[in-house]
């Protein structure tokens, strides 16, 4: 963390790249038609399906870089679909009242995660898989397994505050790792994260407030969980109860493949961003490649790990 | 003169760019207790992990009995008579002692552990060892001490031939370490070879006939301990004479002076209680006390890390307990922690964030400023001495005194007028502990009152202006410097429970 942009993020950045100019040789078109992957509106559908995830990823790797894990954030998402759906949708709220709602569950998931993790004691581990399970089972009972169209209600051709609707989530996303990765490397706020994560006793006894920086990152994990949820309920026009199943491990996934540790201390919230990335360039060129369909999830397995390694053997060496 | 049961031949080892070890030559005689000295970062480690098998030298080799021996690995060595008793305990907290001392060796039969054939063997090597503990306490419940002996035992469950310890004695009691020295004389009798690795010279004098000291991963010589003196191995060890010590030129604390902290009925049980004390202004108070005495958890509670029960607690013109260690920084106080690797240091933090981080947080200050703390690390690490390669190096790539020296200038950083210090010299070399001495007994002329707790008794000797004993977590005396001898403080150290202090 000693600048905001580090060479473990260039190397992030670099293998995105790779992976970009390798699809962009790989699905190149025959003679003179269109480019199916290398072409703009494919770039904005990359982004705009990439910011649900990081989003999210920005709070999870906040959470893995002060030591703990988050196994909440893709329930909090789906809950998050279904209470902006509900109340806007199916009780008359305006938008703003609805996503104001949203967010505010998400919200108190996180301070549910934060009194267990800082004053029960759970283990993160345990205590988000409680909490995922609540945000989940809760979205159920709420809407009994009903989907919730949300794309019918949206005026067309809307444009809040004159920015297109599709332009809204991937600037979101941008917006807030900036602010987020400046909040962790030049505030002391953040520096205290690394040192919790790094080493939590020292942190005590160095006068940081442990117990404040964890609740802090739980909450805001959840909060940008919750971000998440309403960005896919606009995007994707729908809140339904098991939205965004298993996310809870790709966002975890990208952060790992983006620098962070498990371990703690180590990582950074853009690198977590950048690893959304590289995974939704995969799930959006993969179905591109013919006969490729049924091969994307072992892809994304082998892809963390070759990172995951790589990552360690430059570690190691640079010891 | 009998045969070297050790021989390490021109050995060598290099980690990146660093020598750890430089072509060490020199021979252990079989039935000898042979000391291995050096400053931190000298080598002695390096050569324990390649005589217990778990580095390779990159060049030289290793004999036992004569022939040359290659270990696969530490399983390896132990199989062929190299016990190590390692300076971290390496024991498996939630397991029993048998457990333990048959881990990765299990006796079994029909791949079933043979519990009560274990049970009973380490019942017997317990016996052997004199110590008072069954093989089903949990390891983790042990005091240190005993953690150490379970070590032992462990060794001598594979029947060692040598038995290699490394400074086996940093968090043991004197009544502990003349046990140990009780069962080490006996297994010595008994033919085996000790390889012992101690910064305490005396204890070296004491239990071994030979001394090898190694500096900078270079052998400098093996000595006689009938034809050695100690300023000869301190002079062998840091390669040059140690400064005569400066004769204290502070007036010590004045009697007319307002303490700066008074301590009044502080209790938390069960690790003290009833505890009153006060420090003056450039006043050094030692606390003396063996391990379990009461003294870490005090000095804890004091910087804000516990509540106390009852008692009041006076930082300068405060007179609150201190909340939180924030809250202690804020009032003046600084704590330096006995353990710095758990309790100190940020390993994934450089050396930079390390020193300002302390300060920066009783500050509370929003925002990071980059530059000016990369220009206030440099003059710490000036000015404590601390030998680095810069303020953006990783505090795993210093040696453990200037590791210590980190930990310390976090915190007067702070320009504490209350220092409180737990164990401020343990494990650091000869060179570093007379460094951190001087440091302590400048801020004290500088008007801080220190509150050191320690265990080393010369040490406490040599700092204090009045030494504080405690034991079972109440104070049982106080000695003035000038009075105290090593038979005073520790008659109240160890007096039996009930007796008159």
């Amino acid at each position: 963390m000693k600048r905001l942009w580090q060479t473990r993020e260039l190397s992030t950045v670099l293998i995105l790249a790779l992976e970009v100019l390798f699809f962009a040789w790989y699905l190149a078109p025959e003679g003179g038609r269109s480019h199916p992957f290398l072409n703009g509106p494919n770039a904005l559908l990359i982004l705009k399906y990439s910011s649900i995830y990081g989003i999210a990823a920005i709070g999870a790797a906040m959470v893995i870089i002060s030591g703990g894990v988050d196994l909440a954030p893709g329930a909090v998402i789906a809950l998050a679909s279904v209470v902006l759906g509900g109340l806007f949708v199916e009780s008359g709220w305006s938008l703003g009242a609805s996503v104001s709602a949203a967010i505010l569950v998400g919200l108190s998931c996180g301070v549910l995660t934060a009194v267990l993790v800082v004053l029960v004691g759970l283990p993160p581990f345990i205590a988000t898989l409680g909490v995922m399970g609540i945000a989940r089972g809760s979205a159920f009972i709420l809407t009994e397994g009903r989907f919730i169209d949300v794309s019918g209600s949206l005026p067309r051709g809307w444009q809040p505050f004159g920015v297109p609707i599709d332009w809204i989530a991937p600037g979101a996303m941008i917006g807030l790792a900036i602010v987020f990765q400046i909040l962790m490397v030049r505030f002391q706020w953040g520096r205290g994260i690394y040192a919790v994560g790094g080493n939590e006793t020292a942190a005590r006894f160095s006068g940081v407030g442990v117990g404040a920086v964890k609740t802090s990152v739980y909450v805001i994990a959840a909060l940008l969980a919750a971000v998440s949820g309403v960005v896919l309920a606009i995007v994707q026009g729908q809140g339904k109860a098991d939205l965004a199943m298993g996310y809870e491990l790709d966002i975890i996934a990208s952060a790992v493949v983006g620098g962070a540790s498990l371990s703690g201390g180590r990582g950074s919230v853009i690198g977590a961003v950048l690893g959304t990335l590289i995974f939704g360039v995969l799930r959006n060129a993969l179905p591109q490649i013919p006969g490729a369909t049924f091969y994307d999830r072992l892809i994304v397995g082998l892809v963390v790990i070759v990172i995951v390694v790589m990552d360690q053997l430059l570690v190691r060496r640079g010891r | 003169m009998s045969s070297a049961a050790v021989s390490f031949r021109d050995v060598r080892k290099s980690f990146g760019g660093v020598r750890a070890l430089d072509g060490v030559s020199f021979d252990v005689a079989a039935g000898d207790a042979h000391a291995l000295v050096g400053e931190n970062g000298a080598g002695k480690s390096t050569l324990l992990k390649i005589l217990s098998g778990s580095l390779r030298p990159d060049n030289g080799e290793l004999a036992i009995d004569g022939r040359p021996a290659s270990f696969a690995g530490p399983r390896d060595a132990l199989t062929q008579g190299i016990g190590i008793v390692h300076q971290e305990m390496l024991a498996f907290p939630d397991l029993s002692v048998s457990a333990n001392i048959f881990a990765g060796r299990e006796l079994t039969r029909w791949g079933m552990l043979r519990e009560r054939e274990m049970r009973d063997r380490t019942r017997a090597l317990l016996e052997r060892l004199h110590v008072p503990f069954s093989p089903d306490t949990l390891a983790g419940a042990l005091p240190a001490a005993y953690r150490q002996l379970v070590q032992v035992a462990r060794a001598l469950a594979f029947d060692c031939r040598v038995l290699a310890l490394d400074e086996p004695t940093t968090s043991l009691t004197d009544a502990e370490v003349d046990d140990l020295f009780a069962v080490l004389n006996d297994l010595r009798q008994r033919g085996v070879t000790l390889i012992y690795v101690s910064h305490r010279l005396p204890e070296l004098f004491e239990l071994c006939e030979r001394i090898t000291v190694l500096r900078d991963g270079h052998h400098v010589g093996t000595f006689d301990r009938a034809a050695t003196r100690s300023d000869q191995i301190v002079r062998a060890m840091v390669g040059r004479d140690l400064p005569p010590r400066v004769a204290d030129s502070s007036a010590g604390p004045r009697a007319s002076d307002q303490p700066l902290l008074e301590i009044a009925g502080l209790t938390r049980r069960p690790a003290f209680e009833q505890v009153s004390l006060s420090v003056r202004p450039g006043e050094i108070v030692c606390l003396f006390g063996l391990v379990g005495s009461g003294r870490s958890e005090l000095l804890e509670t004091l910087f804000g890390l516990y509540t106390p029960e009852a008692g009041s607690v006076r930082v300068l013109d405060r007179t609150s307990v201190p909340a939180s260690p924030r809250d202690a920084a804020r009032a003046g106080m600084a704590l330096v922690p006995e353990d710095r690797q758990n309790q100190g240091l940020f390993f994934n933090l450089d050396l930079r964030h390390n020193l300002v981080l302390s300060r920066e947080m009783a500050r509370g200050s929003l925002c990071v400023r980059d530059r000016l703390e990369r220009s206030e690390a440099q003059e710490m690490l000036r000015t404590w001495n601390v030998k680095a390669p810069g303020v953006e190096a990783y505090p795993d790539s210093l040696s453990g005194g200037n590791q210590q020296k980190v930990v310390l200038a976090r915190w007067l950083a702070l320009g504490p007028r209350v220092l409180l210090m737990d164990e401020p010299t343990k494990g650091v070399d000869v060179g570093a502990k007379f460094e951190i001495h001087s440091i302590i007994r400048r801020q004290a002329a500088a008007g801080s009152a220190c509150l050191i707790a320690s265990s080393d008794l010369p040490e406490v000797l040599e700092l204090a202006h009045r030494v504080v004993v405690m034991r079972e977590g109440r104070i049982r005396g106080e000695i003035a410097g000038e009075h105290a001898d090593e038979e005073r403080v520790m008659r109240l150290a160890t007096a039996e429970p009930g007796a008159a202090a």
